[in-house]
């Protein structure tokens, strides 16, 4: 075998090498991808369920129980209100 | 005689037949071709059975999911929104047969069912089958841990509706597909659908994703959508419907709000509703929007409409006097009213709700095609175009077909049926100067031209009219609200029980504020009261009023009526402007 054969043999296995070390960072990447997206979407998802939540808190039937029951508070009536006008 | 050699004796010679050899290269070479176009037709012609084998343990087509749109009301608050649940596959070509019996009963109870009930899913004969849809993500987290090759989980979503009873109506719910089937989830679905996108993928062993191949179909998520309905003023009107139902016995109630400038709906109650939420009560009579898809005779809400047209041709004026009487004789029945009087003027027609002056007003000025044109044009007899679902026409008949008798008493509203969607819609009429506006559902904040259907004089001497019905004197000085002027109609109707009148009603109130520069109209009925009166005036004006002062009250609007100030009578308002807020507090207090 002359040295152009061996240089071209090592060089076949440096290829092959690095392909199985690509494909290996491939799938990893792949992994780490799904892996955040999966991420994404649950933290998405947490926010629809945070703004639900918050929605469940803020509802007027609550706002208006609390208000009453909690609070003591009163419905706004027109003789209690005093209305000012905006200064131009 | 040939010599014989000593060694070679012909009897020792071993002469093996050609014909052995020969067979035996033959069979060899035979079964060699056959491998040959085996392999052969394995690598090309039938190769795709083989493929479709291969791809079949190793590659699987996911499901991207999609959401569907938000549901917000006019103040960007969500009142339906989509939460992620899960759904339970089994792919049954992966699910290992001996499964230990320990895993199937704890996914069996996880997933409420039976173990035969299970064991019977997993060994039906198709490559995927739902064993439960929509788990709650914390079950979903304990069957994964479960960790039985070929059980899966899909990501799916469920529909939440945090507003509950009091929006029920209207925006609808969807079924367990995630699709629209009542309100506003149906009338828009295609807006709102979320269409989900597909990949595929390689798994190994376990079902675990390791590679993508291709994204077959983008998701695509729904679009929001922005409803023009207040949650808060919905909420009140709901509650002051379901107070009065309650109060009166009755059997039904509804409520509609308009905004007279952008044409708005604002809010638009039902009761008896139901919960969205829950699976469970999605059939049955409440489902029903009585606002919009119930018709009745409207009554003596109709009246002003009558009058209006007299007043605009000229042929009346609101101060005009006319003699009533106790019976007006008109075909088989003569037409009579709860008080008889002598005489009236045209004013105190609609405030005392007079029948006979209504019926007089159009018998002795009004011809049939008239009275047909005006009630068309304020929108009778036609579907109103907002975009619900079930929305009725409620019927006007041509004129052609009305006799005198007909004629009279549709004047004051018998012999006609609308929904009272469409009542309150034709008093923007009157809020409007004469111009009949677009309505709309969805959120539209700006301005919209109508179109005129009477002068703006008319318009406003039946405004003036209305309000006198609200006044000491009238038949509704319940619907008064504190603050602001109002004006309004009463209607009090015997239902059609079979083919006559029985004895059961509906009292309506229509009517707008504030008057001296109408911001609402508002719509109420009530179905069948029992306890006590079942007059519009005392059953359905209380929830006109409550709905009006805390509507404009929520609005902003100033009051237009002389209100006793209980606070700061001496207070100079610069000096609370000026003030901070908790000085603002004090000086408001003392």
């Amino acid at each position: 075998m002359n040295r152009a054969t061996l240089t071209l043999l090592a060089l076949l296995l440096i290829c092959a090498l690095s392909l199985v070390a690509a494909q290996q960072r491939a799938r990893k990447l792949f992994i780490a991808q799904e892996r955040a997206q999966i991420e994404e979407r649950k933290l998405n998802q947490d926010w629809l369920r945070l703004e639900y939540e918050q929605r469940n808190l803020s509802k007027s039937a609550r706002i208006r129980d609390v208000a009453l029951k909690q609070l003591r508070m009163s419905p706004i009536s027109p003789e209690r209100t005093l209305y000012l006008k905006e200064a131009k | 005689m040939r010599p014989v050699g000593f060694s070679t004796s012909p009897n020792l010679v071993l002469r093996l037949p050609m014909w052995r050899s020969r067979l035996m290269l033959f069979l060899l070479f035979f079964v060699f071709m056959l491998l040959l176009i085996r392999a052969f037709w394995i690598q090309g012609p039938g190769n795709a059975f083989y493929e479709a084998k291969g791809i079949r343990g190793t590659q699987r087509e996911l499901e991207l999911p999609a959401s569907r749109g938000k549901i917000l009301d006019r103040n960007g608050q969500v009142i339906a929104t989509s939460l992620e649940a899960k759904s339970v596959i089994a792919y049954n070509d992966t699910v290992p047969d001996d499964l230990a019996a320990d895993k199937v009963k704890k996914l069996a109870s996880l997933l409420q069912m039976s173990e035969s009930e299970l064991r019977k899913k997993l060994s039906e004969d198709r490559k995927q089958i739902f064993l439960k849809r929509q788990v709650e993500p914390a079950v979903a987290q304990q069957i994964k841990q479960l960790e039985i090759p070929g059980i899966g989980l899909n990501n799916e979503y469920r529909r939440f509706y945090p507003e509950g009873e009091a929006m029920a109506h209207v925006v609808g719910f969807t079924n367990v597909e995630d699709r629209g089937q009542e309100g506003m989830e149906l009338s828009r679905e295609n807006e709102l659908a979320g269409h989900p996108g597909q990949r595929r993928v390689v798994v190994d062993r376990l079902g675990r994703v390791v590679d993508e191949m291709a994204i077959l179909q983008l998701p695509q998520n729904g679009k929001d959508l922005n409803l023009s309905i207040d949650s808060k003023i919905q909420y009140l009107a709901y509650n002051a419907v379901k107070d009065a139902v309650e109060k009166h016995h009755a059997k039904a109630g509804g409520a509609v709000v308009l905004d007279t400038q952008t044409g708005e709906i604002l809010a638009l109650a039902n009761y008896p509703s139901y919960n969205p939420n829950d699976r469970k009560y999605l059939t049955g009579e409440q489902l029903r929007n009585r606002v919009l898809t119930d018709t009745f005779e409207p009554g003596s809400t109709m009246k002003p409409f009558t009058i209006a047209i007299a007043l605009e041709k000229g042929a009346i004026k609101p101060d005009s006097n006319m003699v009533i009487g106790a019976k007006y004789l008109i075909g088989p029945k003569p037409i009579t009213d709860t008080h008889p009087y002598d005489s009236l003027t045209v004013a105190q027609v609609i405030q005392k709700s007079s029948n006979i002056g209504t019926a007089k007003i159009a018998m002795n000025n009004l011809s049939a095609e008239e009275m047909w044109d005006f009630y068309t044009a304020v929108g009778f007899g036609q579907a109103p175009k907002i975009g619900f679902p079930g929305a009725v026409a409620g019927t006007v008949h041509p004129f052609k077909k009305w006799m005198p008798t007909d004629q009279a008493r549709i004047a004051f509203g018998y012999g006609i049926s609308a929904s009272l969607f469409q009542v309150a819609r034709a008093y923007t009429v009157f809020a409007r100067d004469g111009e009949l506006v677009p309505l709309t559902i969805e959120r539209s904040p700006e301005f919209k031209p109508g179109t005129r259907v009477l002068s703006a004089k008319t318009a406003i001497e039946m405004r003036t009219m209305l309000e006198t019905v609200t006044e000491p004197g009238g038949t509704a000085i319940k619907a008064q609200a504190e603050g602001f002027r109002v004006g309004g109609k009463t209607g009090t109707a015997h239902k059609l029980v079979g083919k006559g009148y029985g004895n059961k009603y509906r009292a309506y109130f229509a009517g707008l504020a504030p008057i001296s520069a109408p911001r609402i109209v508002v719509a109420v009925m009530i179905d069948e009261p029992t306890g006590g009166s079942h007059y519009g005036g005392d059953v359905a004006a209380p929830v006109f009023s409550t709905i009006v002062s805390e509507t404009l009250n929520t609005l902003n609007v100033l009051p237009d009526s002389k209100v006793k100030q209980m606070v700061l009578q001496d207070k100079n308002p610069d000096e609370i402007r000026t003030a901070n807020v908790q000085t603002q507090h004090v000086v408001l207090k003392r």
